[in-house]
């Protein structure tokens, strides 16, 4: 929600997500591995806040935009003597049985597969407004999932692909995620983004400035599609794994919570929101496990953590929409007082 | 060719109801017409076909004598023909600097080039004060000026305003009319002045066709309209005729 350059609205996001994966990833193991699992869902949220947030126009299509760069990435990454033996990849191309890269070409492949499904399905889908749109997006996801799930020449069809190669480094993922806020917040004061962020105010108004709307829309799907290619294929290197359930409805469901909970209109919303719907589902998971919090073990049933998520949504939904953020930058500073 | 923007017999039917019948207007390049009517006569409607926001049944809008049917309302807006709303339509949680600025950034220019537009022409409005508000938290008035602000900002061959003097106080007209006068001597540009009010016409205008229950009732000099005794008995008892706001 910003028109230029103003470096604490950048700096105070980025410095929050460095902290918390500097402060909660070198504890163990287990705070390792929430930091990247939080960081991959980070920038899916990043995706979803690049087109829906700016656009106001929802999306539960994005899943297969992280699909197709999850296995995109994760096919030419697997060692191609896993690729001969594991069962599941049996009738796959050859082609793709011998095609090996490395982490960041297999990273920049999901950058490229998630850009053009979007932008191809964008030219379609950025015809429709509101409920059509979502809806749309909606048969999108379904399409991808269908594809994936009975097709094994391209992948481990409802299997698993397995034995994806790690991030070597505890920084690479934060560096990645961080690149990613940079480019998110730099669309976000560029010509589109602002043509499009009024769009999003008044759909009758901008075309009167001369705004194509179909054109600034589509723009953003097509950047927002590449991120989430990106963040499909950082889930699944940070899982070692890559199933086509994962990028279905739970991700969608958790990653536009998440997005929505913040505020979806700017960066810190983005930001906020994951870290506060990773910190509550991590305290309500570790009560559901019965473990002690501060030293007290509290018990909840399984599932509870998706219900209070979901809860969390209707309220923001209904008292605060534009989320804990009102969809505002970060801002140092006191909050004014009301006039 | 004459260069000019032009509305030629247009028709306009909703359902039953014949909003517009065979009405003809032209605005020569730098020429300000006014555009009178009491309510419901069909001014907006004219503006929204002129816009590319409502398709006529009949007749033709041309731009310089290019037609414009084929053309979506924001390569209308791309051609030089910019417009204004009568219920403002401002971007509300936008600033009014950006607001503004978007009216130079719809066109495809550079951020800093709508920058200094904005900047302009807050200042020929005299609003450079509301810069840093939220259009959604502007008085009616100040709306009003925002909303000419922002088309004044693409630098429009041709500027369609509806009723922007609609809910100015009595220091506001006056500094509206001075900003037109203003405008008109800094781009040349030629104007469609919708109005209500007569007097405020008159003075911005130097030609005014008079539109009564979609029909073209008069077209020609501001005064003569004012003793036209057709359009006085199509304004008998509106209060705006002839007085101010
Ligand atoms: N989309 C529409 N559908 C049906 N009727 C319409 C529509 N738009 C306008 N009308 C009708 O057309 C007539 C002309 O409306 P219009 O808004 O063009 O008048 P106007 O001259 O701008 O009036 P005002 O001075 O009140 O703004 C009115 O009777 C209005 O109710
Ligand atoms: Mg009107």
């Amino acid at each position: 929600m910003t028109t230029r350059l103003r470096l604490q609205e950048l700096l105070g996001p980025i410095l929050l997500v460095v902290a918390f994966s500097y402060a909660v990833g070198l504890q163990s193991a287990q705070g390792l591995l929430i930091v990247q699992s939080t960081l991959a869902l980070f920038v899916m949220v990043l995706a979803l806040h690049v087109f829906v947030g700016n656009s106001g126009v929802l999306s539960f299509g994005h899943g297969a935009f992280a699909m197709f760069g999850a296995f995109a990435s994760g096919i030419v990454t697997t060692p191609s003597n896993i690729k001969e033996h594991s069962l599941q990849l049996q009738h796959l191309y050859p082609f793709l049985v011998n095609l090996n890269l490395g982490m960041y070409p297999s990273l920049v492949l999901a950058i490229l597969a998630g850009a053009i499904v979007a932008g191809l399905s964008g030219l379609l889908l950025m015809r429709l407004n509101g409920l059509a749109a979502g809806i749309a997006t909606f048969a999108l996801l379904g399409v991808a999932y269908n594809i994936f799930f009975n097709n094994n020449r391209i992948g481990p069809g409802s299997q698993a692909l397995l034995a994806l190669p790690p991030f070597q480094f505890f920084e690479e993922p934060v560096v990645l995620t961080v690149i990613v806020m940079l480019a998110v917040y730099l669309f976000g004061i560029s010509r589109a983004g602002r043509t499009l962020r009024a769009t999003r105010e008044d759909p009758l108004a901008a075309p009167a400035l001369g705004i194509s709307i179909m054109r600034v829309r589509w723009i953003a799907f097509t950047l927002s599609g590449a991120i989430a290619g990106l963040g499909g294929a950082m889930f699944a290197h940070v899982a070692g794994t890559v199933q086509v359930q994962d990028y279905y409805l739970p991700y969608t469901f958790m990653t536009l919570s998440m997005l929505i909970i913040g505020g979806g209109a700017s960066l810190w919303g983005a930001t906020v929101g994951t870290l506060l719907v990773t910190g509550i589902g991590q305290i309500l998971l570790m009560m559901e496990q019965q473990k002690p919090i501060l030293g007290i073990v509290v018990h909840l049933p399984n599932g509870t953590r998706a219900i209070v998520i979901a809860l969390s949504l209707v309220v923001m939904l209904l008292w605060r929409s534009d989320g804990v953020t009102k969809g505002r930058e970060f801002k140092l500073g006191m909050p004014k007082l009301r006039k | 060719m004459n260069r000019a923007f032009e509305a030629a017999e247009i028709s306009k039917s909703f359902g039953a109801l014949q909003v517009l019948d065979n009405v003809s207007i032209t605005v020569n390049a730098g020429e300000s017409v006014g555009l009178l009517g009491p309510n419901g006569a069909g001014k907006s409607t004219l503006i929204n076909i002129i816009a590319g926001y409502e398709k006529q049944d009949g007749g033709l809008v041309t731009l310089d004598g290019t037609p414009l049917d084929d053309y979506a309302p924001h390569v209308r807006a791309q051609m030089g023909v910019a417009r204004t709303f009568q219920a403002g339509r401002l971007f509300p949680q936008l600033t009014v600097a950006e607001n503004v600025a978007l009216g130079a950034l719809g066109l495809g220019l550079s951020g800093k080039i709508a920058r200094q537009r904005s900047e302009h022409v807050l200042e020929v409005l005299g609003i450079t004060d509301l810069e840093g508000i939220p259009a959604g938290g502007l008085s009616h008035g100040s709306a009003r000026l925002v909303g000419l602000a922002r088309a004044l900002a693409a630098q429009p061959k041709y500027l369609i305003m509806d009723e922007p003097a609609a809910g100015l106080n009595e220091h506001e007209v006056p500094a509206l009319l001075s900003a037109l006068s203003k405008v008109r001597e800094e781009t040349g540009c030629g104007m469609l002045l919708v109005e209500h009010n007569v007097g405020l016409v008159a003075q911005a205008c130097s030609r005014v066709v008079v539109l009564a229950a979609g029909s073209m009732i008069f077209n020609g000099d501001p005064q003569a309209a004012l003793n036209d005794e057709g359009v006085k008995s199509a304004y008998l008892g509106d209060a705006a005729f002839g007085s101010g706001h």
